[in-house]
């Protein structure tokens, strides 16, 4: 018995000297919670290559995609808890041509963010940003989470101002039978937007119950205050629309319809 | 039992957290006449890295057709430019809109790349001509495999970066190559460190002299440029916003009408191996530019008053035509054959 409580002890001591991180702490504290951004349209659930009528403009999108980045939660004490390394692709998109089409990337729908190790704690608020942090934006090879070269959030076009494309909608405009193509895009670190959101009440997170935030995203607000069908294309060469677009993300896009 | 258990765990041990070899760190070296380089782009040189960077420069695999290297349209006895005003033998067979810049003491430009300084660093910059379809047009998954396919790449990688191939890690050992483009060795540059064969002519001086007094406000200090933006008075009209406002200059990046037409200023380093002269390229000879200084300026809001040095503020830069023979002369002296022969600069 000696003998094997011996043994326990030293295979555990030479385990922790060869990698610090693997040591074992209590799992019971930490929790999960998903964040679910969920697109709409108005109070419509948006879908791709479905009509949706904005002011006096019709809409069939092919693609609607952002980069949430720098996510926080912050409990009733007002403590901040940032998620390491957390750079996420929310998108919902037909296959996008990569490289003037060189390579493609796949039809995608994904909404959901998960954010684990989470202390323990009575979390009232959430905030993260709209894009990417001017540090990562600024050195397109610096790699953190799901940051790429390869998911046709940057493109030539943006390479030479070396920048990600921030959010990203597609598809066509209809107004009076004339149909135009839209392509609204942000990006540029003045167009990084933070956005804090108070939940209806505090929830708490551990590893006892899963948890969840939903998010309403809404892209009537999102083109709030632009004629698209005027202005159907929107990206670095037209920069107070850009702005304008990017502000809508940073002050009215996001919402919070409730959590679990 | 208790010696199988020791051994195994030592075992591994040293597979996850002992490195038997690691890449050698680098330092570039700095001429004694320049300023510190500063740049941090969390891509530490090493001798290893460089040396990756040297083989990607002048690898053709590095294109979508295996036909164009970054040494194509940046030679090194051309002191990597390409001896054209614009370019043509990209993958789309496009006439590109702009000259193929120089790369000479690239780890000093720490003010955009590109002739609007639209690129923020050489990391960074490198996704630009790689995937463009007017340049390069190399698909970067393809890319990966294509290296992956090439054992010596694997090993270097993998030693060099913990990851490996990758597009991120292809451009941090291209930038690391790119820093070592360092031009100190002129003729110019042993004159004013007092080295042996540092012997200017009179004329050469003179020149000095007047490049001193009425260039480089612009092509400041050793590095003769100050990594800035300027309307120096080629263009009066900057209407055309067509190609996402390449026209533009400085202003396609700023979003501001005060940066209409400017663009970088270009080192006068090795100046007579880098025809033709301006963004375009659109003067084929030294002494077309020089011409344009003196009696060519065109006027717009945003030009430059240092290319209005004429009494009362007017355009132009009063030049004698001994005057623009003695700063051709000096010009000479600014032509660097060392860094044109270098053979660590060279392809493998």
């Amino acid at each position: 018995m000696k003998h094997i409580f011996f043994l326990t002890i030293s295979a555990a001591l030479l385990f922790t000297s060869c990698k610090k991180d693997e040591v074992i702490v209590t799992p019971e504290t930490e929790g999960q919670t998903t964040i679910t951004f969920d697109a709409k349209v108005g109070e419509n659930d948006f879908a791709l290559d479905q009509n949706f009528t904005i002011g006096a403009n019709t809409f069939k999108f092919s693609n609607f995609r952002y980069w949430i980045s720098g996510v926080s939660l912050i409990d009733s004490k007002g403590t901040e808890y940032k998620v390491a390394n957390s750079y996420y692709l929310v998108e919902e998109t037909k296959a996008v041509d990569v490289q003037e089409g060189t390579f493609t990337y796949p039809a995608k729908k994904r909404e959901d963010v998960v954010i684990k190790g989470i202390p323990v704690g009575d979390y009232k608020s959430i905030r993260f940003s709209v894009g990417v942090d001017e540090t990562h934006n600024n050195n397109l090879s610096l790699q953190a989470g799901e940051l790429s070269q390869l998911s046709g959030m940057t493109n030539s076009s943006w390479m030479w101002l070396t920048s990600y494309i921030f959010t990203s909608i597609q598809g066509t405009v209809i107004n009076g039978g004339v149909t135009k193509n839209v392509k609204a895009e942000t990006g540029l670190n003045t167009n990084y937007k933070t956005v804090t959101l108070e939940l209806p009440s505090a929830i708490h997170i551990s590893s006892a119950k899963a948890t969840g935030v939903n998010v309403k995203v809404d892209i009537a607000k999102v083109v709030d205050g632009i004629d698209l069908f005027a202005n159907p294309t929107v990206g670095a060469s037209q920069s107070t629309l850009m702005a304008t677009l990017a502000t809508n993300y940073g002050t009215k896009a996001f919402s919070v319809m409730g959590i679990k | 039992m208790l010696f199988f258990i020791t051994v195994s765990i030592v075992v591994s041990c040293e597979k996850n957290d002992v490195r038997m070899r690691e890449p050698q760190v680098a330092s570039l070296l700095v001429p004694a006449n320049f300023p510190i380089p500063v740049f941090d782009t969390g891509n530490p040189l090493t001798k290893e890295g460089i040396e990756l960077g040297r083989r990607l420069f002048y690898d053709k695999r590095l294109s979508g057709n295996n036909q164009l290297s970054c040494g194509s349209c940046h030679k090194q006895e051309l002191a990597f430019s390409d001896g054209v005003a614009l370019n043509n033998i990209g993958a789309s067979g496009n006439l590109l809109h702009r000259s193929a810049p120089t790369l000479i003491n690239l780890a000093w430009a720490n003010n955009g790349l590109f002739w609007d300084g639209g690129s923020t660093n050489l990391e960074s910059q490198a996704f630009g001509p790689l995937t463009s379809e007017d340049e390069m047009h190399q698909n970067l998954f393809q890319l990966n495999d294509e290296l992956m396919a090439v054992p010596d790449y694997v090993s270097r990688f993998n030693f060099i970066f913990k990851d490996g191939i990758s597009s991120a890690n292809i451009v941090k050992a291209l930038a690391q190559f790119q820093r070592t483009l360092i031009s100190a060795n002129s003729r110019y540059d042993k004159y004013i460190r007092h080295e042996t064969g540092g012997t200017l002519s009179a004329s050469e001086l003179n020149g000095l002299q007047l490049v001193r007094q009425k260039c480089q406000s612009c092509h400041q200090g050793d590095l003769f440029t100050d990594n800035d933006f300027h309307n120096n008075g080629i263009d009066d009209d900057f209407s055309n916003t067509a190609f996402d406002g390449i026209f533009l200059g400085r202003a396609r990046v700023t979003f501001n009408n005060a940066d209409l037409g400017k663009f970088k200023t270009p080192t006068l380093r090795n100046i007579l191996l880098t025809s033709p002269y301006m963004h375009d390229g659109r003067f084929s000879t030294i002494s077309q530019v020089l011409d344009h200084y003196s009696d060519g300026i065109k006027v717009s809001a945003t030009t430059d008053p240092l290319v209005k040095q004429n009494p009362g503020g007017l355009p132009g830069i009063s030049l004698t035509p001994q005057q623009k023979a003695d700063i051709t002369a000096f010009l000479h002296a600014l032509t660097d054959s060392t860094f044109i022969n270098d053979t660590q600069l060279a392809g493998p």
